[in-house]
This record gives C-alpha cells, structure tokens and sequence, in this order.
C-alpha cells in the first residue's frame, strides 16, 4: 500500500512536476507582446524561472540522499535538524515504493545525475530562444527529466512504460521545437516514429513477460504483483522461450532509445536536426537515462538467463546478446563518423560509439563472481555521469560557435582558438575527455570499464574497443585541428552568451576533478552495489 | 475452465496484427499510415495483455489496467504524431517519408 511516509522518497519528482507547472502557469502573467522586446522578456521569465528552480530541486535531491552531510540519529531536535531529518527520512536504503518505484542508491545518484544535466541544459538555453511559447519548451524539459528519474527507479513494467513514455514524448516535442524550419521539424518526426516503434516493441516484450508470469502463477497470485520485475526474476526457472523472447523485445525496445546499432538509424538524424541544447539533453540524460532502465530491468528481472560473453560457453544469454550488440556498435559508431562534415552529426555517431563501451559494464554480468558484477555496474555509473558532463560541454560550445556564425559544420570552427580562446579550449578539453586522453575524467571511466570488461571475460571485446578507441582520436584530433591550426573565415571576436559559458565551464572542471580525483564519487557510486542484491 | 476459443488461437491473432503492423509502419510512405501501422502494434498488445488476464489470472486486475494506460499513452502519442505530420506537411508540402530527406550524411 501506498503510505502518507512515502512521499519525501519521491519528493524531487513531485517538485520536478510543481516547477514544470509553475513555469507553465507563470507564462500567463507574463507581458505577451509581439515586439521582440516582449518576447525576451518572456522567453528570460521562463528560463530564469527553470534555471533556479532546478539547481533548487538539484540541492534538495542532494541534501535527502545524505551523501554530503548525513544528520546523524542523536542530533539535538530544532527546526532545521527537524526539516532535514524528514527530508533525509527518504533516503536511499528502503524497500520499493508498492513494489513499483525503488529509491535505493541507484535512483538517488541518477536523479542527481538527471537534475544536473537538465540544469545545464537549461543554462545552455539561456541565450538560445525559442521563437514562440517558451514555457512550454522550459515545461518539456522538467516533464523529460521527471520521467528519466522516475524510469531510474522504475522496478514494475507499467511504471516503466510511462517513465520511458513521459521521457520520450516531451523529448519528441523538443526535438521538433522550431516547427517552421524544415531540419527541426523532419528530426522531430524521424525521433518520433522510430521511438513509438520502440515502444510497441518494447510493450509486446512487456505483454509476453506478463503472459509468463499469469501462466507460471497459474490462478495462485494473491497480489497485482504480476508485472514486478522481481516477481518475473522468482518465477524465471521455468521460463522458456516465451520469456527469452520477451526480453529480446524490451532489449530491443530498450536499445533504441539508448541509440545501440542497428537500432541507432534515428539518432545522427535527430542529433543533427534538433536545437543544440536539445541535442545535449537527448545525448546525454536520455541515452543515461536509458542504459540505467536497461541495468536495472536486466539485472533484476533476468538475472539467471545472464549467459556469458566468453567463447565457447553459454551464449544464450543477454550478456552474450549485448556483447554482439556492442561489438557493431563500437565498429559503425566509430567508421561511420570518420567521414561526417557536420559537428554536431560527428558527435551524433561519437555518442553512438561510447554506447558501446557503456554496454561493456552490463556485459561485466558474463562474470559469474558477484564482484565482478558490482565493479561493472560502479564503472557504468561513473562513465555514464562523466559522459553526461563532456557532452553537454561539447554540444553546448556547439550551440555557441551555431549561434555566432549560423552553421554547425567542422569547418565554422575553423580558427575558433583565434576568435574566442577560451570557448576553444574549454571544447578542447571536452573533445579529449570524449577521447579519452588522461588525466581527464573520460580517460578514467574508460579505463575502468575496459578493466571491468576485462576481468568478465569479454577480453576480445575489450581488444576491439581499444582499436576503436584509436580510430576515434582521428575524428576528435580533425575538430581540434580546425580550431587551432585552420585560418579564420574572418578575425573578429566570436561573443558566446554567458549562459553557454557558464553551462560549459562547469561541466569542463568537473571532468578536470573527476579525473584527477575520481575517488571524490567513486565512494558514492560504489554504493550502487547494493542493489544487485535485490 | 474450458472455453470454446482456446488461448492460443487469440494469441495468434494478436501477433498477425503486430507483424501486419510492424510491416505497415516501416513499408508505409506515407506518413499518416506509418502512424496507423504504429497504432495496429499498439492494440495487439492490448489484445494481449487482456487475453492473458481472462484466460490466465481473472481475478487480478494488472492486464487491463496496464492495457487502459496503453490506450491512454497512445492518445497521447498519435496526438504528438499528428501535429508533428501537420508541420512536416507546412514545411514540405508532402507527407511523403521518402520526400523528407533533408538530414543525411
């Protein structure tokens, strides 16, 4: 049942829809002119609005999962001790909410994750305005993020299909903002037909896990706990075909929203046509968002068809299913965008490639040893929030450099250093994390997930993203060549918003800590341990 | 409990219209139909999911309520759908997928 003590353990996700709403409601008291001046006016309200409400709701995420201060049982009760102790009352450490919504460590560091991310997107959009009806662009973004948190913690097929549904659909509204231009529009249909047939996929895999469960329960369930991923987990002994092929389905489902070769056709497209910080949400909290879904679903509700990803042993799993899968995507993410002239369609194919080696922290569950398993999902977590920060710094010096000079190819960065220094060397550092060049933090959060895959025996795998990951500094080294060693079109001063600065310089040191001093959250994220117990 | 159709024979059922489905939507040109072959997926889950329930777990409520949130959401989907179709339309004058070809590389 559903008690009145549980609702501080979804508290970010209830402020998430307040602010959304908020923003919305706001917008009617705003000045609606058609001058230019009233429409800023406007658009600043709505962005000024979100921007603090999230890093608020970012702070207050922060505060209840006790992972900076924890108040400890004795302090002496007042009115703050009192505020934090009902706050922290939902913190991380109890059983799912009605066996639907888990609010273990996992969901905490992910929503930060999620927050995060949708505060810097919202600082990249400071500056870059869309033409009509802000608040309801500002509202799709907080909606997205309330479905990604909520799709984190998801442990029930319904809820997981309205999380990934409540993420997607704002997503295909984002994507398709700028509906007067012909790019923005055909990347928002092309996202939106490739993810409700990723959906419908992923439902039909749904629909025959639930057949599975009815079928094995036989008449005896006593609860509606028929879709619970633990219950299908308890039941998979007598699974066959039926619950092998339902898995396959929701991978699939699932592997499209994470862009996964061959399900990856939409996301050049889409990266290519969508606004830039639209690009860096979707890239970023969207493809974390989906790969945390895929950990939890796989590993809580299929962990006896795990399989292995070592040659000559039990290929029937999903491990050895997503090792195939991320074999061809590290190969055709990182082909495919040697070749790309468009930058942001080059980072389109690069997010693919690290797809790949993301995959490599689920594939740590080939391993039979439970540390094994727990070293993958510790490096899939901190590649994923590392990957978050350099993409949203790279797109977001994108959005500038598209602002200033109206096109995104490589070659309007031509002579960026010589324009706008610091623009160039804060992309730089973005790009090199991206290719992972130590001590940047994407060089460690290769490194540990190539160790981890490593160690479960998908050494051949490993082999191969090392070889990619060679490829890849090709296309990342053509982008810094053109900033730095190509002439200029022209010598004046390239002026990037302040937002856009801002949004970049925070996510550039926090690859610079991460990767001098991974352990700042190495000991937070190792506590996602705890869940592969469940 | 014996009835006179048996499970499977629903079932069945239920997966023809997903593969005439999922044939539509990705043979389909026009995009109005890609839409409607997106909507054939949608409801054999339904069918699906209500099947199981009558036939396998009557007394539990989780297949139709999970089938009335799918009708819920794909409302909300084929709303999205349209109106993106109705931009496409104003910007190409086509809702022809093939015609729709800006971004490639």
């Amino acid at each position: 049942m559903f008690q009145l003590t549980d609702i501080p353990r979804i508290l970010p996700e209830i402020l998430l829809l307040v602010l959304a709403l908020l923003v919305l409601g706001s917008d009617i008291f705003e000045r609606w002119g058609s001058s230019d001046a009233a429409r800023l006016e406007r658009v600043r309200a709505s962005a000024q609005l979100t921007t603090i409400g999230l890093g608020l709701i970012f702070v207050i995420a922060l505060v209840q999962s006790g992972y900076v201060y924890k108040l400890p049982d004795d302090a002496s009760a007042n009115f703050f001790t009192n505020i934090l102790r009902n706050l922290q009352a939902g913190g991380p450490g109890q059983q799912p909410i009605v066996g639907a919504f888990a609010t273990d460590d996992l969901t905490m560091i992910a929503r930060l994750t999620f927050i995060g991310a949708a505060f810097l997107t919202s600082l990249l959009c400071l500056d870059y305005h869309p033409n009509s009806n802000p608040a309801e662009f500002y509202a799709m973004i907080l909606f997205s993020t309330m479905g990604m948190c909520l799709m984190a913690g998801a442990t029930e097929l319904v809820l997981i299909f309205l999380a990934v549904e409540l993420t997607s659909i704002p997503l295909y509204i984002l994507a398709g903002y700028f509906h007067g231009e012909t790019r923005s529009s055909e990347a928002g249909m092309k996202y939106f037909i490739f993810g409700a047939m990723s959906s419908a996929l992923m439902l039909y895999g749904m629909s025959l896990a639930y057949g599975f469960t009815a079928n094995a329960l036989a008449g005896n369930s006593a609860a509606n706990d028929l879709t619970q991923l633990g219950k299908i987990a308890e039941l998979a002994g007598q699974g066959g075909p039926v619950l092998t092929l339902a898995m396959v389905l929701i991978i699939a489902g699932v592997g499209y929203k994470v862009a996964v070769v061959p399900f990856h056709g939409w996301s050049p497209d889409v990266y290519q046509g969508a606004p830039t910080p639209v690009t860096a949400f979707v890239s970023t909290a969207s493809k974390a968002a989906g790969f945390i879904l895929l950990f939890r679903l796989l590993t809580v509700a299929f962990p006896s068809l795990a399989g292995s990803a070592v040659f000559g042993e039990n290929l029937g799993g999903w491990t050895s299913l997503l090792a195939f899968l991320a074999l061809l995507t590290l190969i055709v993410g990182n082909l495919a965008a040697l070749p790309q002239m468009n930058a942001k369609r080059l980072l389109a194919y690069s997010s693919i490639a690290h797809a790949g080696f993301l995959l490599l922290g689920l594939i740590a569950w080939a391993s039979p040893e439970q540390f094994d398993r727990d070293q993958g999902a510790v490096a899939l977590v901190y590649y994923l929030v590392v990957y978050t920060l350099t993409n949203i710094g790279g797109f977001g010096a994108l959005a500038a450099v598209s602002l200033a000079v109206g096109g995104d190819d490589v070659k309007d960065l031509n002579g960026l250093a010589r324009r706008n220094l610091p623009l160039a060397v804060l992309f730089a550092i973005c790009l090199l994390s991206l290719a992972g060049v130590p001590p940047l933090a994407g060089f460690f959060a290769k490194f540990y997930i190539f160790m981890v895959g490593w160690q479960s025996g998908a050494w051949w795998l490993v082999i191969i993203a090392l070889f990619t990951t060679v490829v890849s500094l090709y296309y990342y080294l053509r982008m810094l060549k053109a900033m730095f060693m190509e002439a200029p079109a022209t010598d004046e001063p390239l002026s990037a918003p302040a937002g856009i600065m801002s949004a970049i310089s925070i996510s550039v040191a926090g690859l610079v800590i991460l990767g001098i001093f991974p352990n700042i959250i190495l000991g937070i994220i190792s506590r996602v341990q705890s869940i592969a117990g469940l | 409990m014996t009835r006179a159709i048996p499970l499977e024979a629903v079932l069945v059922v239920a997966a023809a219209l997903f593969c005439i489905g999922l044939f539509g939507a990705l043979s389909r040109r026009n995009l109005v139909g890609v839409l409607m072959g997106v909507e054939l997926m949608l409801n054999s889950v339904n069918i699906n999911l209500v099947a199981f329930w009558r036939y396998l777990e009557p007394q539990n409520i989780t297949g139709p309520a999970f089938t009335i949130f799918i009708i819920t959401v794909a409302a909300a989907e084929a709303a999205v759908g349209l109106a993106m179709i109705i931009a496409i339309y104003r910007n190409w004058d086509t809702v022809n997928a093939d015609s729709v070809d800006s971004l490639k590389g």
